[in-house]
């Protein structure tokens, strides 16, 4: 549970118990201020600065000030805490070259007093303030050590108890926390890895609340008693097939159209998923602004595909290697697509591999087609336009379609830079349209969170991101 | 006895040693890549390429077993990638767990499978020796994860009289023993019965019987004994295997145990973690191997090493 080494769901949850960044995300997806009062930039977008709140505590006592800011940064990037993400500090001025082990500390970040943290980012970055709310950038005393995660120390609502390795995780409530303490005394996580002994724990009455499993979901919702403690929402979550558009016959752009045309997402989401979930039209979840409702999916036309797949010169289909994990719905769902696609005359093989292995190979533009989830990291359209579509982040930085266009490239980076907000989103729909009519990937679907909450909870919200529930205003009557 | 146990010992380090190199070999050309884990979906080339050279993993080889061999000489199994905690100190905080569980499975399995297989021997074709050769053919038939999915059902969520999963006290050890031990408890069934029949038949046992030693007494005192020989064998080996292998019966219970913690080492690709593991476990199955033929000698006195 050290900030600055969480990459994944689980431990950026957990984080966002124990700390605080300078924004923070609520459960509907907003980014709102958080150790930052408020904060102001310069016109030309360049220069931040952030208002910080005054007498804020470590859960050790030790005062909270602009120097732990400057130093938390520091410790996200420096090589020696061998952190895997300083991508989101990268926007400030010196903080890529710091991280490469070149000069003793970050042009763009300083500490003009005990409240207040000027940032200089290298360009413009309209969206920089939500990047501070992510995990990684939750801020931390100056003693934290190298076994800082075993024994996390923050300022946020809830202070660390104990953690018992695959077991649990215990918190306890911050009274003095500066945002109003939680209105429960104890949190507690438990980590249980096979998800119907979790279901079993839930109707045992041990666990207050639950993440449902898509097939136990089915059953509970047609369950009269269940139905009423299911609460499901929107998550930024996106279910697509990236495609190699590096690789072969799907290289032309009516052949990757033909896939999209092939695959009936419709049933795929009904049969396998659930229900659970939107058809996607695009990459930009209908949450989110820059969505565009007038754009339709591809649909399902089976003869189309067929037409588009001659017109490219294949009118025998083609041969694709279809790749999937073996972990949550990847393999029903690549089943279920290579079957849509065979109808269409495209031959998938299907090649599953542990989650790991697969997105090596992808990353490497070994895979055709890969069957793939991307969890929002931020709530920003761009979070899905730039990592998973801009040409600067082929294969490790997310593009495993290793798609390049320069004209989306232009407006992803234009978006960048675009301080007013409506022309930011007007421009992430645009960038969106341009990408649907490339088809660099098959669009699935942005996928619903399902909980069960016990008739005991109250207050608790199914958060779009990860980081979004803080369980502050959860109580228990029991 | 004290000879053969260092000689034992010293045949031990070439075996672990083989280990090393085999599992070493393994990771090496399995794919998958750690740092790609450690980054997460999300990274760049510049990140990716410093944690590669500041793991070693841009090295030769030849020059990353050396690095990490010296290690483990000096008794150091590295840190995991992942939380960059001493390896050491997380398996043996999970052993002990682990122990536990297959300690209570085999200490279940070795009641209930000798006394069943004892009992049948007692009357070969009789009503419950079929009994026995029933149950022992469903515990060897069920595979661990549904015996302790259906053990969840029944005794967790429609009786509510055990906790479904977790860590604690006995409550929670009841369950996963239970699943974990049934499979020995029908092969140990079995083989005690085959064991019994055989010396059943011998001639001390008319004589004991003759000179009017009660039943009980002939039962444990004289045959029992005579066929302990194949129950240990079992017993080491399912003991060894369960040490070793409990996964399945950790992941459903949610016991936090060492093979769990393996499973997520291979998952997320945490190559220290997977190696220490690994190497660990040998040298407990090797330690195991060497109690089981210490009790033979025990148990028999026919059986001298030296």
């Amino acid at each position: 549970m050290d900030p600055a080494l969480s990459t994944d769901v689980p431990t950026g949850r957990a984080v966002a118990y124990i700390f605080d960044g300078l924004t923070r995300f609520t459960a509907d997806a907003k980014v709102v201020p958080g150790l930052a009062r408020s904060w102001e930039v310069t016109p030309d977008g360049l220069t931040y600065t952030f208002h910080l709140h005054s007498g804020v505590k470590f859960h050790d006592g030790s005062n909270f000030t602009a120097k732990n800011v400057v130093s938390t940064f520091q410790r996200v990037l420096d090589p020696k805490t061998k952190g895997g993400r300083g991508w989101p500090l990268f926007p400030i001025k010196g903080a890529e070259d710091f991280a490469g082990g070149k000069g003793s500390s970050i042009n763009g970040l300083a500490a003009p007093n005990d409240t207040t943290v000027v940032i200089t980012l290298k360009e413009p970055y309209s969206i920089f303030p939500k990047m501070l709310a992510m995990p990684v950038n939750s801020i931390v005393p100056d003693n934290a050590g190298s076994d800082f995660g075993q024994k996390p120390i923050g300022t946020g609502p809830w202070k660390f108890v104990e953690w018992k390795h695959d077991d649990y995780l215990k918190f306890a409530k911050n009274p003095n926390y500066f945002d109003g303490p939680p209105k429960s005394d104890s949190l507690m996580a438990r980590i249980i890895p096979e998800m119907s002994t979790a279901t079993a724990e839930f109707e045992a009455g041990n666990v207050d609340v639950l993440t449902v499993p898509d097939e136990t979901g089915k059953s509970w919702q047609a369950d009269p008693d269940k139905s009423k403690l299911l609460q499901s929402a929107p998550a930024l979550r996106f279910w697509y097939v990236a495609i190699n558009t590096t690789r072969g016959p799907l290289a032309d752009v009516r052949v990757r159209q033909a896939l999209n045309y092939a695959i009936d997402v419709n049933t795929i989401l009904s049969a396998v998923m659930a229900g659970r979930g939107a058809v996607a039209n695009g990459v930009v979840p209908p949450t989110l602004p820059g969505y565009d409702a007038n754009r339709k999916p591809y649909g399902h036309d089976v003869a189309k595909a067929k037409q588009l797949l001659t017109a490219a010169g294949h009118p025998n289909g083609i041969d694709v290697d279809l790749w999937a994990a073996t972990t949550d719905q990847s393999p029903r769902l690549s089943q279920a697509i290579q079957a849509n696609l065979a109808e269409a005359g495209i031959r998938a093989k299907i090649v599953q591999r542990d989650a790991s292995s697969v997105r090596e190979a992808a990353r490497k533009g070994a895979a055709d087609l890969y069957v793939k989830e991307w969890w929002a990291d931020y709530p920003d359209a761009e979070n899905f336009l730039f990592p998973l579509l801009h040409s600067k982040n082929k294969g490790p930085g997310g593009n495993v379609s290793f798609y390049s266009n320069p004209k989306f490239d232009a407006l992803v980076d234009q978006a960048h830079r675009e301080q007013d907000e409506a022309k930011r989103n007007a421009l992430y729909a645009q960038a969106d349209s341009l990408q649907f009519a490339d088809a660099p990937m098959a669009y699935l679907f942005f996928y619903k969170d399902m909980y069960a909450i016990q008739p005991w909870i109250h207050g608790f919200a199914v958060p779009a991101v990860f980081s979004g529930q803080r369980w502050t205003d959860v109580t228990i009557s029991k | 006895m004290l000879a053969f146990i260092v000689r034992r010992l010293l045949l031990a380090i070439p075996t672990l040693f083989g280990v090393l190199v085999v599992t070493f070999l393994l990771l090496n050309v399995a794919p998958g890549d750690p740092v790609t884990e450690m980054v997460g979906e999300r990274a760049d080339s510049a990140t990716i390429a410093r944690l590669r050279k500041d793991l070693h993993l841009d090295e030769p080889r030849l020059k990353q077993f050396a690095l990490y061999a010296g290690g483990v000489v000096r008794g150091d199994l590295g840190n995991s990638y992942i939380t960059q905690r001493p390896i050491i100190r997380d398996i043996l905080e999970r052993f002990p767990k682990t122990l536990l569980l297959a300690g209570s499975a085999m200490l279940l399995a070795s009641i209930l499978g000798i006394t069943l297989g004892v009992l049948s021997a007692r009357a070969p074709g009789g009503w419950f020796d079929r009994l026995g050769l029933g149950v022992a053919y469903l515990g060897i038939s069920f595979p661990v994860y549904w015996v302790g999915l259906i053990l969840i059902l029944i005794f967790a969520v429609m009786l509510r009289w055990l906790p479904p999963s977790g860590y604690g006290g006995i409550k929670y050890l009841i369950l996963p023993a239970f699943a974990l031990g049934s499979r020995s408890i029908a092969f140990l069934a079995r083989v005690t019965r085959s064991a019994m029949l055989d010396v059943l038949g011998g001639d001390y046992v008319r004589t004991a019987r003759a000179k009017g030693l009660k039943e009980r007494a002939v039962i444990v005192r004289h045959a029992l004994r005579n066929a302990l020989i194949p129950i240990i064998t079992v017993l080491g080996l399912d003991f060894g295997y369960y040490l070793t292998g409990s996964i399945l019966t950790e992941t459903i219970f949610s016991w936090p145990g060492l093979g769990r913690y393996v499973v997520n080492a291979i998952t997320r690709r945490d190559l220290p973690a997977i190696q220490g593991s690994v190497l660990f476990l040998s040298v407990v199955f090797v330690m195991v191997n060497l109690l089981t033929d210490l009790a033979y000698a025990k148990a028999d006195p026919r059986v001298a090493y030296s």
